[in-house]
C-alpha cells in the first residue's frame, strides 16, 4: 500500500438546519502508513467529518475519496476497504458477540477459516473470547467497544477510522489497540482517528489536524505542529490564537 | 408522588413529542417530516371519525340510536384493551430509559404510574376521535339535552382506563412469569399468543352456548346484542346509563370504579415493578464461549439471520409479528381437525348456502391473518441507533432490504402454505385448484413483503425512543396495515361473488397474475427508493 493517498477530503462542508456549518471547507490528506490524529473541542465538527468519511452521513459540498474512490459516487467500494469504530458503539444487542462478528464477516465475504483465525486472534488479544457467546446486551461499554474493534479489523482494512476509540477501554485493551494501529500502519494501511487525549495523540500520531468551529486551523506533521513544544501546549496556543 | 408523576409524564411526553422537535430544530427536512407526520395522522383520525359517524348514521337510520353510547363505550374499551396488551412490554416494562429513571429519586410506583399514564395520553387522540364522532352522530339522531355533550366528553376520557389497566395487569403477570425463564421474550410472546387464542376460542364457545340455549333467538337485533355485551362489561353499561339516563349514580360508579382500579392495579404493579424490570433487563452471561468452526452465509442470508435475531430478541416485535402467522397455522390445524364445513357453519351461524362457493376465497382468508403484519414495514426504522452499522458496511441499500424481505418471507410463507393446504384438504378442493391457491398465497406473501418494505423505507424513522413507537404507532405500519386489511376483506367478498359466474381456476389464475404484478411493482418501488 506504501505512501499512496488512502483518504483525501477536499473542501468538505456540512450544514445542519439554518445555514450553521458543522464542517466548513475541510480539506486534509491521509496517506498509507499515517496515523492521523483529528483533534478539536466538543462540537468542533470531528464526528460530522468522520461520519461523512465512512458514508454514514450524506453530504453535498466537497469531495471525499478513499483509496481513489469517491465516497459519494462509489460508497460500497470505499466501505470495502474501510473500517469504522464509532465513539459509542450501539451494536445489535439481541445478537451474541460471535453472531455479530459473523454477520460483519458475512457482509465482507470473509471465508469461514479466515474469519475464525482473525476472530480468534483479536478476541484473544482483547481477552473477550469467553464472552463471545453472550448477548451483546449483557456487555459493558468497554466490551462492546472491543467487539466493535474486532469487527472493524475482521476484513483487514486499508483505512481504519475511529471516533474517540480509547473511551471505555481498559488500559491493557487501549495498549493493544495502539499496538494494532502501529502494526497496521507498518503494513501500509492508514489510521484516521479523533481524540481528546492529547498525550495519546502525541505518542501515536505522525500527522495531526486541528478543527475548530468546523474549520481546519492546522493540518500537517506532528513536528510541524508542535515545533519542539508538547502537543498540549501547541494545541492551546493555536486554540487561543484563533 | 402526584407532582413527580406529572413531572415525569410531562418529560416523557416531551421526549417523544414531534412538536417539540419542530419547535427546537432548525433542520428544514425534520420540520417537514413533523408536518407530514401530523397531516398523515390527522387523515387517519379523520378516517376513524368518518367511519364512526357513518356507523352512527346507519344505527340512526334503522332506529337504533339508543345503542350508540354503549357501542362507543365498547369500541373504545375493546381497542384500548387490544392496543395495550401488545404495548405493555416496551412501555411499562423493558424500556430503554429504565436505568436513567430509576437512578433518579422516584419511587418505583411513580415510574410505573407515569409510564401507564403516558400510554394512556399517547393513545387518547384515537379514543377521543371515536368518542367525538359517535357523540356527533348520537347528537344528530337522538337530539339529547345540551348537558349530555360535556358529560359525554368528560366521561369518555375514563373509558379506556379500566380496559387498559386490565391489559397492563395481564402484561404484568406475563412479564412476572417470564422472568423465571432464560428467554423472556419468547415466553412473553407465547403467553400473549395463548391468551389471544383463548379469547378467540371462548368467543365461539360462548356463542355456541347461546345457540344451544336458544338465546340466539333473543339476540335478534344489533341493539340487543350490544346491550348484552354491555351487561357483561359493566363500565360500558354505566357510561351509557350516565349519558342516556341521565344517571348521576351510574356516572359516579363509572368514575369511581375506574379510579379504584387505577389505584389497586398500579399499587400491585408498582410493588414488583423494580424486581420485574431488573429480571427482564439482566442477561444470563455464561462467559464460557470457546472458538470453534464458523459458518459463512451469503450477505442477504446474513441480514435475514440478523433480522431473525432482532425479531426473537424483542417481545413487542415478536408478539406483533407472530400473532398473524401463529393464528393462521392454528386456524389451518383446527380446520383440518374440525372440518371446513363446520367452521363455516359456526362463523355464518348455519346460514343455508353451498360452502363450496367460499373455496376461491381460501388464499385471502389465510392472508387476512398472515398479512396483518409485515416485518418489512417496521424493520428499516428498527435499525434506529444501530443504523451506523449497516450504513458503514459495504452494502447496497438494495441488498439490505432484500435481506429484510427474505426474513419476512421465511416467517410468512410456511404458515401461508400450511394453512392453505389444511383448508384445501379439509374443504375437499381439487388438486389443481389447491396448487393454484397455494401459488396465489405465495404471491400474496410476496406482495405483502414488498409493499411492507415500500412503506417501511418511505417512512423510515430512526430517532425513536421506544420501539413500540415503530412497531405499533408508526406511519409506515399504519399505512401498510390499514389499507391492506380493508382491501383483503373486500377481495374476499369480490372473489366469492365473481366465483359464482367464473371458473374458479381461471379466477385464481387472474388473481395470481394481478397480485404478482402488484408484488413486482412494489419490489421495483423498493429498489427505486434505495437509489
Amino acid at each position: 500500500m506504501g505512501n499512496n493517498v488512502m483518504l483525501s477530503i477536499e473542501h468538505y462542508s456540512k450544514s445542519y438546519g439554518a445555514g450553521k456549518k458543522a464542517a466548513d471547507d475541510v480539506s486534509l490528506t491521509v496517506c498509507g502508513g499515517d496515523i492521523y490524529g483529528f483533534i478539536g473541542h466538543n462540537g468542533a465538527g470531528k464526528s460530522t467529518t468522520i461520519r461523512a468519511v465512512v458514508g454514514v452521513l450524506d453530504f453535498t459540498e466537497g469531495l471525499i475519496r478513499i483509496d481513489g474512490h469517491s465516497v459519494a459516487d462509489e460508497p460500497v467500494a470505499c466501505k470495502r476497504v474501510t473500517a469504522y469504530i464509532p465513539d459509542n458503539p450501539d451494536l445489535y444487542e439481541s445478537l451474541t458477540g460471535i453472531q455479530y462478528l459473523n454477520f460483519v464477516a458475512d457482509v465482507f465475504g470473509i471465508g469461514a477459516a479466515e474469519r475464525e483465525e482473525r476472530i480468534k486472534k483479536y478476541a484473544d488479544l482483547f481477552e473477550i473470547t469467553p464472552a463471545l457467546g453472550d448477548l451483546i446486551g449483557s456487555y459493558s461499554h468497554g466490551m462492546k467497544q472491543k467487539v466493535a474493534i474486532i469487527s472493524a479489523l475482521i476484513h483487514d482494512p486499508k483505512l481504519l477510522v475511529l471516533d474517540e476509540p480509547f473511551v471505555g477501554l481498559d488500559p491493557k485493551a487501549a495498549f493493544t489497540l495502539k499496538e494494532i494501529m502501529r502494526d497496521m500502519c507498518q503494513q501500509g494501511a492508514a489510521v484516521f482517528f479523533s481524540t481528546h487525549v492529547l498525550d495519546v495523540a502525541e505518542k501515536l500520531c505522525n500527522k495531526v489536524a486541528i478543527i475548530k468551529h468546523g474549520k481546519i486551523i492546522f493540518s500537517g506533521t506532528m513536528e510541524e505542529f508542535t515545533e519542539g513544544h508538547s502537543l498540549e501546549e501547541a494545541f492551546l496556543e493555536v486554540d487561543h490564537g484563533e | 408522588m402526584g407532582s413527580n408523576v406529572l413531572l415525569l409524564l410531562r418529560t416523557l411526553r416531551l421526549s417523544t413529542s414531534p412538536w417539540n422537535v419542530y419547535r427546537h430544530t432548525t433542520d428544514k427536512k425534520k420540520r417537514r417530516q413533523v408536518v407530514g407526520g401530523a397531516i398523515g395522522f390527522a387523515l387517519l383520525y379523520a378516517m376513524v371519525m368518518a367511519y364512526c359517524i357513518l356507523m352512527c348514521v346507519g344505527y340512526g337510520m334503522v332506529g337504533l340510536v339508543g345503542a350508540v353510547p354503549v357501542l362507543c363505550a365498547l369500541t373504545i374499551s375493546a381497542l384500548a384493551f387490544v392496543f395495550t396488551i401488545f404495548k405493555t412490554n416496551g412501555y411499562l416494562f423493558n424500556f430503554r430509559e429504565y436505568d436513567l429513571l430509576m437512578s433518579l429519586p422516584f419511587e418505583a410506583r411513580t415510574v410505573a404510574t407515569s409510564k401507564f399514564l403516558y400510554m394512556y395520553v399517547d393513545s387518547l387522540p384515537w379514543y377521543a376521535s371515536i368518542s367525538v364522532a359517535t357523540m356527533v352522530g348520537y347528537g344528530c339522531f337522538a337530539h339529547p339535552a345540551i348537558f349530555v355533550y360535556p358529560a359525554w366528553l368528560v366521561l369518555s376520557l375514563f373509558l379506556p382506563i379500566a380496559p387498559m389497566l386490565a391489559a397492563a395487569f395481564l402484561g404484568f403477570v406475563f412479564a412476572k412469569i417470564s422472568t423465571g425463564f432464560k428467554r423472556t421474550s419468547i415466553i412473553q410472546t407465547v403467553l400473549v399468543f395463548a391468551f389471544v387464542v383463548v379469547c378467540f376460542a371462548s368467543r365461539f364457545f360462548i356463542e355456541d352456548l347461546f345457540r344451544n340455549n336458544k338465546v340466539q333467538q333473543t339476540l335478534e337485533t344489533v341493539s340487543q346484542a350490544t346491550n348484552d355485551a354491555a351487561n357483561v362489561y359493566l363500565p360500558a353499561r354505566w357510561f351509557a346509563n350516565a349519558i342516556a339516563g341521565p344517571s348521576m349514580l351510574d356516572a359516579l360508579l363509572f368514575i369511581g370504579t375506574s379510579a379504584l382500579l387505577f389505584a389497586v392495579v398500579l399499587a400491585i404493579v408498582g410493588g414488583s415493578y423494580k424486581s420485574i424490570n431488573s429480571a427482564l433487563r439482566s442477561h444470563a452471561a455464561s462467559k464460557s464461549y470457546k472458538m470453534g468452526a464458523q459458518r459463512q452465509r451469503s450477505v442477504v442470508g446474513a441480514i435475514a439471520y440478523k433480522e431473525f435475531k432482532r425479531f426473537t430478541g424483542s417481545t413487542v416485535y415478536m408478539t406483533n409479528g407472530v400473532i398473524g402467522v401463529g393464528l393462521s397455522a392454528l386456524f389451518g390445524l383446527v380446520t383440518l381437525v374440525v372440518g371446513f364445513d363446520k367452521i363455516v357453519a359456526m362463523v355464518t351461524h348455519d346460514a343455508p348456502f353451498d360452502h363450496a362457493i367460499l373455496q376461491p376465497a381460501i388464499p385471502f382468508m389465510v392472508y387476512f391473518f398472515v398479512g396483518m403484519f409485515a416485518t418489512t414495514a417496521c424493520s428499516p426504522s428498527l435499525e434506529g441507533k444501530n443504523y451506523w452499522i449497516v450504513a458503514s458496511l459495504p452494502l447496497q441499500k438494495k441488498t439490505l432490504y432484500q435481506g429484510k424481505m427474505l426474513f419476512n418471507l421465511c416467517l410468512t410463507l410456511p404458515s401461508m402454505v400450511f394453512c392453505t393446504l389444511c383448508l384445501c384438504i379439509s374443504a375437499g378442493v381439487p388438486a389443481l385448484n389447491t396448487v393454484l391457491y397455494v401459488v396465489l398465497g405465495i404471491a400474496l406473501c410476496a406482495f405483502s413483503t414488498a409493499w411492507g418494505c415500500v412503506c417501511g423505507v418511505k417512512h423510515m424513522r430512526l430517532d425513536w425512543e421506544n420501539e413500540v413507537e415503530v412497531i405499533k404507532q408508526s406511519a409506515a405500519v399504519a399505512l401498510y396495515m390499514l389499507p391492506n386489511m380493508f382491501v383483503v376483506m373486500g377481495l374476499m367478498v369480490l372473489v366469492v361473488f365473481l366465483g359464482l359466474s367464473i371458473d374458479h381456476r381461471l379466477l385464481t389464475l387472474a388473481f395470481c397474475a394481478l397480485v404478482t404484478v402488484l408484488a413486482g411493482l412494489s419490489y421495483r418501488r423498493v429498489i427505486a427508493l434505495c437509489r
